[in-house]
């Protein structure tokens, strides 16, 4: 007996001492802090930052530019002016005095280093064909660097906006110290982080923008399971919960001391597989698009008004964004369903899996409200919900209908090309139709905005009269404090810290 | 003594076997399993030439048994190497902690659990049939039966929620350490608390009723000593052997198996961080992780075996003989 309690006592004291190798404390007096549950992040690395923790990552590096989330406009940051003459030629001049967490001095290296680490094939960096449109890049000073294109890419601004292509030090290891030590040249750096658990960060004393951030501090803590996060808010143990659902927002609307905000919309594709039956066939596409209500669709996934919040349409192109053409919703219509179904030969409807991943945002609304529209028209859809990790692994690409979320892009342009051009590598419905990537082709190239407008217009026609997807664009719901002021977050996803205050 | 000790060598000895066997299968596993660390990183974008490329660059493309080599030779030496998911990030800097604050989940929960079922299992066994059974028995089975998610629930909604006593999640704040923190093991114990209550209390009464009811338990009624001293001094250390297995067995489980328990209450241990080693393929940490749970389901075991001699001189003799 005596054995075993020496055991235990020797578990309990190594337990202590491990455990007792605590840190810097949270809060200390007068100072400002916003508290933050994200969920738990892959990666943070930029380059292969799988998009969660963006409170992090956002406040720790920067970009050449960021947006304006209250105008949608690109506004100067690393970089303070940009030219183009034809999009094929892109001329940055960098901000000076600005220097990374480290202490070295931001220059043109360093954005060429970031954009040369694109095509670096032992990174596995998710930009790399985005960037290989580089030719060759010019650093004629310190602050200048100049980038050729191979084609015109009139909007390539928007590429250095995207949030993996963060600017990095040239000069720093982030191979090894990426994921441990991260460093950018952001308002606030990283005081402590416990991998896969928190993240303290406070303010760069350094930073080039007089009086910003505002808040001394950013605690963030991983919490895997959103409810776990919406308990810490209710409990006033932390300010901001990004990426909740529609069922949460509803409970927190009782709330008096947390409001829950929309900065934008999100994008749910109900994709349609081209080249394979039975949607191969045009006049089943039609069908089943017939088959829909907007309205209906907008109240049981989201209970919001068409238009108020949630928005519908059947192309690529999201409602808010200026290159949108509004064209006259399709009205449901199961008769005219049902008879285009038979004319393609299915008089006695179709079978047809739907995969979609149950554990995002509107997912498993979305999913049921399709198959109870369809289903009179003829469509009799099984649903497949599997969790997104195993949708996006297993699945997604390779099924003849399916939901998936996309975020929406400042310039559409990056989406039209990698989702539904010929040999895109997100191309989900395999759509390779001459007419779509002619205009793909005249959208990314063209250097004059109207005619750019005019090809994207007839893009959207096309897509109602033969296009693949329905576009469903779902809030993007995120739970704050009502302590929180200025709460900004444009549609590039990046929450902007240095802007909020505490009261 | 010299016995015991001989008993202890020989427990470690097949512990390291078991341990050898162990990583083996389980590097195989993870070899089996669809997708890769090239593959979680490239995700959606992944394209045959940039997974084919990465692998390389991480040393993916090495034959599975040279890599098994290269982490075992590792291993040898205290070197758990680094995750291959997170570049750079050595495994023993996130590990220690979550061991640290697992191991204190589950003593606390083994504090809670073990002398209050043994306490309800002895007194129903002893009143056999009686009100008091029959309270406990129907008390053990409906906790049995409610899966860690729901008791859970229940009670954060009783205490966390109503009457404000503990904090909802257990999530130690940025700087602090779980020792200044020590309530938010509370409800998270609890909750387990209530799954081991059910098996062990019922274990405990059965085995009690049995005992209760041999011929020397009934002789030394008969000799007239006091009721308690029989329950205490007799019955008890007999009737303790299977409800020890039942504890010994569930150690491994209650280290590093509560990944449920973990999410629910959002607490930063060991089972949350297998969750996500395994979702990544990351082999060294998914390794590191399985073969501490051995470890200590292994050593368990053996304070098990331990406990069991002390309790009953039959077995160590005979374990001695062999």
């Amino acid at each position: 007996m005596k054995r075993t309690i020496s055991i235990m006592l020797l578990i309990l004291v190594l337990a202590v001492s491990v455990v007792f190798a605590g840190g810097d404390k949270e809060e200390a007096k007068d100072e400002k802090i916003i508290r933050i549950a994200e969920q738990v992040p892959g990666l943070i690395t930029p380059g292969v930052w799988d998009g969660q923790a963006f409170s992090m990552n956002g406040s720790m590096y920067e970009y050449l530019a960021e947006m304006n989330p209250d105008t949608g406009e690109l506004e100067p940051l690393l970089a303070t002016a940009w030219e183009t003459e034809d999009g094929s030629t892109w001329k940055f001049t960098l901000r000076k005095g600005v220097k990374f967490h480290d202490g070295s001095d931001f220059n043109a290296q360093d954005v060429k280093y970031t954009i040369e680490r694109t095509q670096d094939p032992t990174i596995g960096h998710l930009k790399k064909q985005d960037f290989e449109v580089v030719s060759s890049i010019e650093t004629p000073d310190n602050h200048t660097i100049i980038l050729h294109l191979d084609e015109p890419r009139p909007t390539f601004v928007y590429q250095l906006t995207d949030y993996n292509m963060a600017i990095l030090s040239s000069e720093y290891d982030y191979a090894s110290l990426g994921e441990s030590k991260p460093m950018g040249t952001g308002p606030f750096m990283m005081q402590q982080l416990i991998p896969k658990e928190s993240a303290l960060l406070v303010r760069n004393p350094n930073y080039w923008a007089e009086g910003l951030p505002i808040v001394d501090k950013l605690a963030i803590y991983f919490v895997p399971d959103i409810d776990a996060s919406i308990s810490m808010l209710e409990s006033g143990r932390v300010d901001v919960v990004p990426f909740i659902t529609q069922v949460i927002k509803t409970r927190l609307e009782k709330n008096p001391d947390i409001k829950v905000i929309s900065p934008y919309q999100e994008m749910r594709f109900i994709s349609m597989r081209v080249d394979e039956k039975p949607f191969d066939d045009n006049r089943v596409r039609l069908a089943f698009k017939y088959a829909m209500d907007p309205q209906i669709i907008a109240r049981s996934v989201a209970q919001m008004d068409l238009n108020d919040g949630i928005f519908y349409n059947e192309t690529p192109i999201m409602n808010i964004l200026a290159e949108y053409k509004e064209i006259p919703l399709r009205g449901r219509d199961t008769k005219k369903a049902k008879a285009l179904l038979a004319e393609a030969g299915y008089p006695n409807g179709v079978s047809v899996p739907m995969y979609y991943a149950s554990d995002h945002p509107f997912g498993k609304e979305l999913a049921q409200t399709v198959q109870e529209l369809a289903a009179p028209a003829g469509f009799d859809i099984d649903l497949k919900g599997y969790t997104r990790d195993i949708y996006l692994s297993q699945y997604w690409m390779n099924v003849p209908l399916s939901i998936t979320g996309w975020a929406g892009r400042p310039d559409p342009s990056m989406l039209l090309l990698l989702a539904f051009r010929g040999g895109g590598s997100w191309n989900e419905s395999h759509i390779d139709n001459p007419k779509i990537n002619a205009l793909i082709d005249n959208i990314s190239e063209e250097a004059n905005e109207a005619k750019r407008l005019s090809y994207y217009h007839e893009l959207q026609e096309v897509f109602y009269e033969e296009g693949s997807l329905i576009d469903v664009q779902v809030p993007l719901l995120i739970a704050v404090s009502n302590k929180i002021v200025n709460y900004r977050h444009p549609l590039t996803q990046i929450p902007q810290y240095k802007y909020m205050d505490v009261k | 003594m010299n016995k015991t000790l001989l008993f202890i060598l020989k427990k470690l000895g097949s512990l390291l076997a078991t341990l050898v066997i162990m990583s083996f299968i389980i590097f195989m596993l993870v070899e089996i399993m669809p997708g890769d660390v090239a593959q979680m990183i490239l995700g959606q974008s992944a394209t045959p030439e940039a997974v084919s490329a990465l692998r390389e660059a991480r040393g993916l493309n090495d034959p599975v048994l040279k890599r098994y080599g290269r982490w075992i030779a590792g291993v040898a030496v205290g070197d758990l190497g680094d995750s291959i998911y997170m570049q750079g990030v050595a495994i023993n800097s996130i590990l220690w902690r979550r061991v640290g604050h697992s191991i204190i989940l589950a003593l606390t929960a083994f504090i809670m659990f073990v002398p209050l079922s043994i306490f309800f299992g002895v007194l129903a066994g002893v009143k056999e049939n009686k009100l008091s059974d029959s309270i406990i028995s129907f008390f053990g089975l409906a906790t049995m039966a409610l899966p860690e998610f729901v008791s859970g629930v229940f009670l954060i909604t009783i205490f966390a929620v109503q009457l404000k006593w503990f904090p909802i999640v257990s999530v130690i704040p940025i700087g602090e350490s779980l020792f200044s923190n020590l309530n938010i093991l509370i409800l998270p114990a609890l909750s387990i608390t209530f799954v081991m209550f059910g098996y062990v209390s019922r274990m405990q009464r059965s085995s009690m009723i049995q005992v209760m009811n041999s011929d020397y338990i009934r002789a030394a009624t008969l000799k007239g000593m006091p009721r308690s001293y029989v329950i205490l001094r007799h019955a008890l250390k007999n009737a303790l052997l299977p409800t020890i297995t039942i504890i010994g067995m569930n150690m491994g489980w209650l280290f590093g198996g509560l990944i449920v328990v973990e999410t629910l209450f959002g607490f930063p241990g060991m089972g949350s961080l297998l969750m996500i080693a395994i979702k990544t393929r990351d082999v060294p940490l998914i390794e590191a992780c399985v073969l501490l749970i051995t470890v200590i389901f292994s050593l368990s075991t053996m304070t098990t075996d331990i406990l069991y001699s002390f309790l009953n001189p039959r077995i160590r003799l005979q374990g001695g003989q062999r």
